[in-house]
């Protein structure tokens, strides 16, 4: 038997032992398009996505793509499914995206993921996922709460707009520092360009409100430029978020004694973050939970490049392996076209693990 | 000796600064008529000449029909990478100035720069659930230019002429175009947003990394 074919049947039969540890946790397999609607996608993530994923088109010319990612395929047929209950699916398939220099990667994987649960499932799958790795040695759990790291920018002394860009990019990685640089130097608007629109307001406010200009309604553009002149613009430290967000950022440490830390860190710097207390007690719960023997590390950087995470998000490792990734994921439903759902899912992978 | 085969573009101004350029080192351009695509130079019998469209001038170095050419940056910048890896910028030249820029109607005058335009194009998705669309001929540079500049929310829209024309008819918000001195952007209601500008462009002499004689030193 060739190499190849040894590898299939390996990865066959452990795709039946894990499919099989998914059931028994109650899971229900599913099995997932591989081609998905590249509008659906890009609608998401905007048209940054196309550059790792393998666009068609079909012959009426609609563009179409290979599945980048099975949570965004389980969440699409999970809008499609109509269900309106908690849903514990399951899945086994390959993803397939582009890298940087443009070659195909493909990604085999088997994953669950819990949608609409009104109990919090991330130790509901942890622990689902966790006995696959029983036998390895030296495993690690690495974790982090995207939604921590969103109020705490949220309780910065920043004018809205800079919090929502730092917000909204925060998962790709070169624009976020490009961001902080800008924001170190509070480079921002150009007050002499403002004095000179201030004079053309004027023949805009004697415009009708929902006139159509370029797509949006005069009232939209006044609000938004009246909106924009109120938030402050220089009477802000920007040097000092930005050294809050990068000493948040640093933050790496055993997950037990993670509550205490950011407690710490949240004093310190004498901010007042919304929730705190919810995020600490998931931290604590999670620790206590999954006991002394687990090596786990709470590291304030983890997951923020997944752009769909939206709080809790984890890797299990082995010496720089990445075995197995998931996250909670509570927008990506409604940015699909569903209704606004909570969602926590995990994927292991295969290619790794053989 | 193999002949070095050129293109020049075949109308315009681009075609009249080329002849100067090439008169100006002592190769006056010779063809039968204003219909004939061939030419030759007078003064020197190495040359084999065709005037093509300034984007057929690019296409042709990079298959390797054409030694060297004039052309636009512009087009070189907006093809696939690889087109970079076949041609070679020898030199830019001092005509065919023009820049790509981004370009929003008059009236948004809440759209100063590129970070407003990243504030505007999540709130058009909130409020429009879709993204806003974005008119070019030039797909690569614009889509490279909005993504390295965090405006993430927009949809390309494909076109062909009469860009400026787009946010008015409805089928585009804001646009991405070449101008040279931006009249005819303002002529039509569009105004360039300060840091908008995608790349500064102008006519250069093209040639192929195949190509290995040094008669285009002149050029240098």
């Amino acid at each position: 038997m060739t190499k190849a074919l040894v590898n299939k049947k390996n990865k066959e039969n452990i795709s039946k032992k894990i499919l099989n540890i998914f059931k028994k946790k109650g899971f229900n397999f599913i099995d997932l398009d591989i081609v998905i609607d590249t509008d659906l996608l890009t609608q998401r993530s905007g048209e940054a996505f196309k550059k790792y994923a393998l666009n068609f088109k079909d012959q009426s010319g609609k563009e179409i793509s290979l599945r980048p990612d099975l949570t965004i395929a389980t969440a699409i047929q999970y809008i499609q499914r109509k269900k309106r209950g908690t849903e514990k699916l399951s899945y086994f398939g390959s993803a397939f995206r582009l890298n940087k220099k443009g070659d195909l990667k493909v990604f085999d994987q088997i994953g669950c993921e819990v949608i609409n649960s009104k109990s919090s499932p991330e130790y509901l799958v942890l622990s689902t996922i966790l006995p696959v790795f029983k036998k390895l040695k030296k495993q690690q759990i690495i974790l982090n709460d995207i939604g921590l790291f969103k109020n705490l920018v949220n309780s910065l002394n920043l004018p809205q707009r800079w919090k929502l860009r730092l917000i909204r990019h925060y998962s790709r990685k070169e624009y976020f520092d490009d961001l902080l640089n800008r924001l170190d130097t509070n480079y921002d608007l150009d007050n002499e360009k403002i004095k000179i629109d201030y004079n053309r307001l004027e023949d805009l406010k004697k415009m009708d409100g929902n006139k159509i200009i370029g797509g949006r309604t005069v009232t939209e553009i006044i609000e938004r430029f009246e909106k924009k002149i109120k938030d402050p613009r220089d009477n802000f430290n920007g040097s000092r978020s930005v050294k809050i967000i990068k000493d948040f950022l640093k933050i790496k440490i055993p997950l037990k004694k993670s509550a205490g830390a950011i407690k710490k860190f949240i004093e310190i710097n004498d901010l007042k973050i919304k929730n705190l207390n919810q995020f600490l007690l998931k931290l604590n719960n999670l620790s206590k939970k999954l006991g002394t023997k687990q090596d786990t590390i709470f590291d304030a950087k983890f997951g923020r490049e997944t752009q769909y995470y939206t709080g809790l998000a984890f890797s299990i490792c082995k010496q720089n392996k990445e075995l197995a990734r998931g996250g909670e994921y509570n927008n990506l439903i409604k940015t699909l076209g569903g209704k606004q759902t909570p969602a926590f899912g995990a994927a292991i992978n295969l290619n790794q693990i053989i | 000796m193999n002949k070095i085969k050129i293109g020049l573009p075949s109308k315009g101004r681009l075609k009249d600064e080329s002849i100067k350029l090439f008169s100006s080192k002592g190769l006056n351009i010779r063809n039968t008529n204003s219909r004939n695509y061939f030419f030759n130079f007078e003064e020197d019998p190495n040359y084999d000449g065709i005037f093509l469209h300034a984007r057929e001038i690019i296409e042709r170095i990079n298959d390797g029909t054409l030694d060297t050419g004039i052309s636009g940056l512009d087009l070189l910048m907006e093809l696939p990478d690889e087109y970079q890896n076949n041609i070679k910028i020898l030199k830019k030249l001092n005509f065919g100035f023009a820049d790509l820029v981004v370009a929003v109607t008059n009236d948004w005058l809440d759209v100063q720069n590129i970070a407003d335009l990243e504030e505007v194009s999540f709130e058009f998705k909130e409020k429009y659930n879709r993204r806003m669309r974005v008119a070019t001929k030039y797909p690569k540079l614009t889509e490279n230019f909005l993504l390295s500049r965090g405006v993430t929310e927009f949809k390309i829209v494909g076109s062909l002429g009469a860009t400026e024309s787009y946010p008015f008819t409805g089928s585009a918000e804001l646009i991405t175009d070449i101008t040279s001195t931006g009249s005819t952007l303002k002529e039509n209601n569009l105004r360039i947003i300060s840091d908008g500008k995608i790349l500064k462009s102008s006519a250069c002499l093209f040639v192929s990394k195949k190509f290995k004689g040094k008669e285009l030193e002149i050029f240098k």
